[in-house]
């Protein structure tokens, strides 16, 4: 009660203070930036008042205060504040931009920290420096723009999406992707498919466990925190935004063309008959120029107690392979309403958006060929017509499974349709000063669909088999996630707290059905009405569905503590527990600590003025591994397989469908990191420096054991362990800053070391041998090697019968091709050990150009295209390479290190040029600006094969190109226009 | 008091819905529980049913690819899937035919990897019909089972790991000898054949009847010598006597007009095989349990285009050496394709096959080189993944040629003439001249048994394996033994590798 009365009087005689306080001074001036103009909407304060306004739209205030010794403060965002004394004040102010980000707040997971008090591995992207153009997908926005953060698009096909890796493969049985947390919201990569690339306020990666540990179970492949736009109290606005991109195919394969052909042919006696007279351009045939659009509305308002922001947003895509496209149409809402006297703030959210998707057949081809289907076209022979002269489609009977790909670009349906919806909840309730309780709940549905049909009339043999294959296919993802929460932040002195304690729950279910039917009378009604093909015709596979789920539970605190502004102390610890384990092992534990000491705080760092800012920073930090496991794994189960024939009739027949493992337990990732951060010369020299090493243990792999006496000849445990070492260097210069024309340098390194320490060990105490692990075309994992070694045969030449010929390295007379041969060597690995990027920004006036370049290197592609394409034994049905007329090889036994390429890369990979209109003095429009962006303008690489950025996801088969969706070169040009 | 304890309870109770994370599995049942259940016994040894047919994969031992059967023929002189100069067909079947097989040679490591899941399934059966008390009938099946696929592995393979209770660590896992587990069969087979039901066809097809046992049982007598170096001459011809007294005759072989091959014999390798000389066989229906594939491997892509509407894999050979061993008049002989004048029928766009193959490896054959098989012509439902054939694992004609091997091998060689004649003269051939010699046994089984699984066992036992034959040239005995597969032995360091690999 007293208490009461005691904050009332302070209250009181702080309201009467101002209220009577006389103004007996004017103090006027005007408040302009560094290029001299004015700046509207500055704020002015007497210091230790309410008093104040603001800048006019010619900058100029007025503003009476209690003495000419009152200190005025003037403040604008992103601006450096100025305090002076009333009668100091001249009549011109110059307020200078903020030069250090060190104020900028940074997204760390269950809350924020300003930049300067961060002390784990974190990058941090904005808006602002975020890639543009035709992006589909935000991960293309921050390709390149942090170090150690290894962002792959495998060719351009519409709907699909960059994969990406931090700080390497963490794990092997999946769940090397990182956790995605959009506004709060936890789920996989595909959850940024929806959110628009215009609606990105920011991006914050978390790299380092001491960082991810809050994360517990989710966050060992690292974290990417989104944050989108939102609106500010008093102002009402309309954003629209627009790109319209051209897409064009950066590089085609040389193949024989129809002379060619009939020359080689010739040379390598082809009988006549396989010549069908045609000269035909098969890729050109099947591809063509694609477009890109991406258009967005944005209205956002508010009042001081209630704002909101919605959007609307399409993103359009016609790719340049005939009939392949995708369209993502997303809507979003937003609000934040404050009550109680503001200490109640509730925020929602909801977000849907449904993509619908018509894509070229993934897996199709001969027995000796399988790709996708524009690398089908490299099959065709050029001499082969499209059309019969009846009008069907040319098949060519003497080539087994012949394909004809125009067939099937043109008669296959492939249409799927995901509509994904998420709306979450969020209240945080200011209990006393410093301590807030918080509620977050959020769901997030996605429903997908899909409809195949593959006539008879595509040309592929198991169609014409079947009369036609139809099938649909739905699935339904569903995950609740809901927590509460306990902070509290407060100042003792010199002592900062700022502590965390959340209970968190999750549950993740995933269903859905497949139903095929063939034999069907004709092609008309496709996958639409499958009841019109043959009942007689179903097998076992034909008709399925599932279901699974997952529940995690967590525990989790955090503690932020600092002395000083220059002490630096977080420690974090998460108890989670996950259904997914065995029984006894369904907990774990994951704690981390790290310290930064911010070193130019300190007295004896004074006289060294060039120094702004010199922060080291270290942390430890656990996290666990669950989400790559797929549940189910630790019970020995039964499923039906297939049909067997018993008592004289055929029955459904039930096997167990897995070896149990009742010790399955969670995967651990330990990592230390220690990083420097440091801003010279007024920050114009600025950048961070981390050393790394992660050690994942109870590797959880689908181990080889030993038949007999298990009914399979692999088991998922915990046995083995995986490192990976690494320096990220990150390093942003300030070349030029003049008034009117600015130049900086942004540039990234990260190195890394990935190494399979061990894949043996014990299971309940029972030995378990796995080495040499089949990883992909002539890839491995070999023990103290990194994943996807390549141990191969190696090239030596050509025999006689100019039939390839290899080394033979231990000279016993025999090839041997067995993974553990001695004749094969070892050839690097598929995982490149340097990413790096670099991006000039220029501004001059009202113009910006930026560009991106982007490389990586010290990895190995295997090129099975060329592999494929490069025999002439395989002329007479189909196409070979032009640079497999000088090889001049007719066979080979072997799979040899001939095609084994260097995959080093430098991408020019992104050009934005810019114009923003001078909006002051204008009524409606606060914002317009003009951009012309360019993609993918140029690559500078030894590899042959189309694009050397393949797959480095690390899962099994990565690092051999198959054949791609083609790379696209784009050229758009956008506006964007903010109506006030 | 009494808030505090309901506030207690109530937290309690929150607190553990709060940290549950116990699985629920919805599509699947746990083992323990589906196998404890009164059908879950039954539905195991109809599992052990499913290991038999071929599928995909190497699974099965015989009808589909890569797997048992093609290791234990494409390995003999009777057929073998030529690499081609169109740059068709991987080497692993020349590889085999050519004996330059490796430890790490796919097909040997599925048949490796089939045969210990059969084993693991017959265990279970075994084990969970003995807990529900069922028929001894039934248990004597799933013994007489596991049985049948020891006797495949120490055919194959030799020395193998030996265990009969699947709660078992590779720790506790010996790797017996040949013999020891030879004689472990024979024990257990004696203790199980009689009480296995006597009944022939209808819901014991494609199962061990005890007539099927005793084949099993005759089969491991016949080979005891290359089991153990003890020959059992006398025991097999017992064996085969009390198969004979099962009531077994042989198939037809007489002319028939509707059978696209023009005769009723090729009706055992039909449809349904016959139940009057099938002993035990596998039943298919193509692609819901398992499939044949040997004819649509074997024939051309149009050529089976012409002759069924599906397209072929121009893939297996018979090697002109063992087609030229064939008598012109023998309507075996008509399994064969080749030439410009070929058995069967002959519609517009057919083709004329080599009977020479060039090479097999490197470069490879000419498309159209090598004679194919039509034996198991393909029966309906089928499409370019297979037909609908049975297989016969054992049948009576092999009985009687076992019979007589026995009796010429142990000097009765006047006995054995009319068991290889009835064979001959079902044929369209005529008796032996004279009294068959062992060479003559050999080439009769030959002739009646090709593509049907015994082959390397017979040129092993008849010491003509490892010589030279076609383009095969000669090799050491250690190739009389597969390897263990390489993934095998780094699974299991206390394995010992077969001799010479």
């Amino acid at each position: 009660m007293k208490l009461k009365f005691l904050l009332f009087g302070i209250l009181f005689m702080c309201a009467g203070f101002t209220g009577f306080a006389q103004e007996k001074f004017t103090v006027k001036s005007k408040v302009l930036d560094e290029r001299k103009d004015p700046i509207p909407g500055v704020s002015v304060l007497e210091v230790g008042t309410h008093n104040g306004t603001s800048t006019d739209l010619k900058g100029n205030f007025v503003l009476k205060v209690a003495s000419e010794k009152s200190v005025i403060k003037i403040s604008f965002l992103g601006y450096q504040s100025v305090e002076v004394s009333a009668n100091k004040l001249g009549t011109k102010v110059t307020l200078n931009e903020e030069t250090s980000d060190l104020q900028e707040v940074v997204v760390v997971g269950y809350g924020t920290l300003r930049k300067k008090d961060v002390t784990g591995a974190v990058a941090s992207v904005t808006n602002e420096n975020l890639n543009q153009g035709a992006t589909t997908n935000p991960l293309q926005q921050i390709a390149g723009k942090a170090a150690g953060v290894v962002i792959t698009q495998t060719g351009s096909e519409p709907g699909t999406s960059p994969s990406i890796r931090i700080r390497g493969i963490t794990s092997l049985i999946g769940g090397s992707d990182p956790l995605v947390v959009i506004d709060g919201i936890q789920g996989d990569l595909d959850f940024l498919n929806q959110i628009p690339p215009n609606e990105i306020e920011s991006v914050d990666i978390l790299k380092d466990a001491s960082a991810t540990a809050i994360y517990g179970s989710r966050g060992a492949a690292g974290v990417i925190l989104v944050t989108t736009k939102k609106s500010e109290a008093g102002t009402s606005q309309i954003e629209y935004s627009s790109t319209v991109s051209v897409d064009m195919i950066s590089k085609k394969l040389d193949f024989l063309t129809a002379d060619q052909w009939r020359t080689q042919s010739a040379l390598w006696n082809v009988p006549v008959s396989a010549d069908h007279g045609s000269d035909t351009d098969w890729y050109g045939l099947l591809s063509k120029t694609g477009y890109t659009q991406n258009h967005s509305i944005a209205i956002a308002g508010g009042t001081t107690k209630f704002n909101y922001r919605a959007s609307v947003a399409a993103i359009l895509q016609d790719g340049v392979v005939i009939n392949s496209n995708n369209q993502n149409y997303i809507g979003r809402f937003q609000a934040t309403q404050k009550t109680l006297n503001d200490k109640l703030i509730l925020t929602t959210s909801l977000s849907a958006s449904t993509r619908q998707n018509t894509g070229s057949p993934s897996s199709i081809g001969r027995a000796d060929f399988t790709s996708n289907l524009i690398s089908n076209a490299y099959v065709s022979k050029p001499t082969d017509p499209v059309l019969n002269s009846n009008g069907t489609y040319f098949t060519d009977p003497n080539v087994f499974q012949y394909i004809n790909p125009y067939a099937v670009a043109e008669t296959v349906q492939n249409n799927q349709t995901v509509n994904n919806f998420f709306g979450s909840m969020k209240a945080d309730l200011e209990i006393t000063k410093g301590l807030t309780a918080g509620w977050f709940g959020s769901w997030r549905k996605l429903d997908g669909n899909s409809g195949y049909y593959l006539p008879a009339s595509s040309t592929v043999q198991s169609a014409i088999d079947n009369s036609g294959i139809a099938n649909i296919n739905n699935w339904h993802e569903d995950e609740k996630l809901t927590d509460v929460s306990l902070n509290y932040k407060n100042t003792f002195g010199n002592h900062n707290i700022d502590a965390i304690a959340v209970y968190e729950w999750q549950k993740q279910t995933y269903n859905g059905n497949f139903t095929q039917m063939k034999d069907f009378i004709n092609d008309n009604t496709t996958y639409n009405a499958l009841q019109n093909g043959s009942f007689t015709s179903i097998v076992p596979g034909d008709i399925s569905s599932y279901k699974n789920d997952r529940t995690l539970v967590s525990f989790l605190g955090r503690v932020n503590y600092s002395y000083l502004s220059r002490y630096l102390l977080t420690l974090s610890i998460r108890r989670d527990g996950s259904s997914v384990f065995g029984a006894n092992h369904k907990w774990g534990d994951f704690p981390s600590a790290s310290v930064a000491w911010r070193i130019n705080d300190e007295s004896f760092m004074k006289g060294l003025d060039f120094l702004n800012d010199l922060k080291i920073r270290a942390g430890y930090g656990v996290t666990g591994n669950q989400q790559g496991l797929y549940p189910q794994n630790s019970q020995q189960l039964v499923a039906a397989a297939g049909q067997t024939y018993f008592g004289g009739t055929q029955i459904t027949n039930y096997a167990i469908s897995q070896n149990g493992n009742a010790d399955l337990k969670w995967e651990t990732r330990a990592q230390t990191n220690i990083g420097l951060d440091f801003a010279l010369f007024n920050s114009r020299v600025s950048g961070s420096v981390d050393v790394y090493s992660a050690t994942t243990s109870n590797l959880l792999f689908n181990y080889t054991v030993p038949q007999p006496p298990y009914p399979y000849g692999s088991i998922v445990a915990n046995v083995g362990s995986l490192l990976n070492e690494g320096v990220d260097f990150n390093l942003n210069l300030k070349v030029i800053q003049t008034k009117d024309f600015n130049f900086s340098l942004n540039g990234n390194l990260s190195l890394l070391k990935n190494k399979v320490e061990t894949l043996s060990g014990s299971i309940n105490g029972v030995p378990l041998n796995t080495n040499y692990v089949p990883w992909g075309t002539n890839s491995y994992l070999i023990v103290g090697q990194p994943v996807g070694t390549f141990n191969i045969l190696q090239h030596l030449g050509k025999d006689a019968n100019n039939n390839e010929t290899v080394v033979d390295v231990n000279k016993d007379g025999i090839i041997d091709g067995g993974s553990t041969s001695p004749d094969r060597k070892i050839e690097g690995s598929a995982l490149p050990t340097y990413t790096y990027a670099f991006s000039p920004v220029f501004t001059y006036k009202n113009f910006d150009l930026s560009m991106l370049f982007r490389g990586s290197g010290g990895n190995k592609i295997y090129n099975s295209v060329r592999a494929s394409f490069s025999y002439f034994e395989s002329l007479g049905k189909q196409n070979m390479l032009a640079s497999a007329v000088p090889l001049g090889l007719f066979t080979s036994q072997y799979s040899s290190d001939l095609w084994l390429e260097d995959g080093s890369f430098l991408r020019f990979d992104n050009l934005i040029l810019g114009y923003r209109f001078n909006t002051k003095g204008l009524k409606y429009i606060s914002n317009l600006r003009l951009s012309l962006t360019a993609t993918n303008l140029a690559l500078f690489t030894k590899y042959t094969g189309i694009d050397p950025e393949l797959n480095v996801n690390g899962a099994n088969g990565f690092g051999s190109d198959g054949g791609i969706y083609p790379r696209t070169s784009t050229i758009a040009v956008g506006i964007n226009v903010t109506l006030k | 008091m009494k808030k505090i304890i309901t506030l207690a309870i109530f937290a309690a109770i929150i607190l553990q819905s709060c940290t549950n994370v116990d699985e629920v599995v919805y599509d699947k049942y746990a083992s323990k529980d589906f196998y404890s259940s009164s059908t879950g016994a039954d539905v195991a040894l109809a599992s052990v049913y499913a290991q038999i047919p071929g599928n995909w994969n190497g699974i099965g031992y015989a009808g589909a690819d890569n797997g048992w059967y093609d290791v234990n023929s494409m390995s003999t002189d009777e057929q073998v899937v030529p690499h081609r100069t169109t740059g068709d067909w991987e080497l692993t079947f020349a590889q085999m035919y050519l004996r330059e097989w490796l430890p790490d040679h796919s097909q040997i490591n599925n048949t490796w990897n089939w045969l210990y899941k059969s084993v693991y399934n017959a265990n279970l059966a075994v084990d969970l019909l003995q807990k529900a008390n069922a028929d001894p009938a039934k248990i004597a099946e799933a013994h007489v089972l596991r049985d049948f696929f020891y006797y495949l592995l120490i055919d194959d393979f030799g020395n193998v790991p030996f265990y009969t209770d699947n709660n078992i660590t590779i720790d506790k896992l010996p790797q017996e000898s040949r013999s020891v587990i030879f004689n472990y069969i024979l024990t257990d087979l004696k203790d199980n054949i009689d009480k296995l039901s006597t009944v022939r066809g209808g819901v014991y097809y494609g199962r061990f009847n005890k007539w099927a046992g005793y084949a099993l049982l005759a089969k491991l007598y016949l080979n005891a010598e290359v089991y153990t170096g003890t020959a059992m001459w006398t025991e097999c011809m017992a064996a085969c006597d009390v198969v004979t007294s099962g009531g077994f005759t042989l198939h037809t072989g007489a002319l028939d007009a509707s059978n696209p091959l023009g005769s009723k014999y090729f009706e055992l390798f039909g449809d349904v095989c016959p139940n009057d000389e099938t002993i035990l066989a596998i039943y298919t229906t193509v692609d819901l349990v398992g499939r044949n594939i040997f004819t649509v491997r074997s024939l051309g892509g149009t050529d089976a285009t012409v002759l069924f509407g599906y397209s072929g894999w121009n893939g297996s050979v018979i090697p002109e050496d063992y087609v030229d061993k064939f008598d012109n008049n023998d309507i075996r002989k008509h399994q064969f394709r080749y030439g410009s004048n070929p058995f069967g029928p002959q519609p517009a766009g057919f083709i004329n096959y080599s009977l020479t193959v060039s090479n097999l490896d490197n470069p490879g054959a000419a498309p159209n080189e090598g004679a194919r098989s039509q034996k198991f012509w393909p029966a309906l439902p089928m499409n370019s993944g297979g037909a609908s054939n049975d297989f016969p694992i054992y049948r009576y004609a092999d009985i009687m040629l076992m019979k007589a091997e026995c009796l010429v091998r142990t000097g009765d060689v006047a006995s054995a003439k009319p068991l290889v004649d009835a064979i001959r003269v079902r044929a369209g051939l005529t008796g032996l001249a004279a009294n068959p010699t062992l060479t003559d046994i050999y080439n009769e089984r030959g002739f009646e048994l090709s593509w049907e699984g015994h082959r390397r066992e017979d040129m092993i036992r008849f010491g003509t394996f490892t010589l030279a034959h076609g383009l095969a040239p000669a090799v050491d005995d250690h190739y009389k033994l597969f390897p263990i597969p390489t993934s095998a032995l780094n699974a299991n360091t206390k394995l010992v590798q077969n001799p010479g690999y």
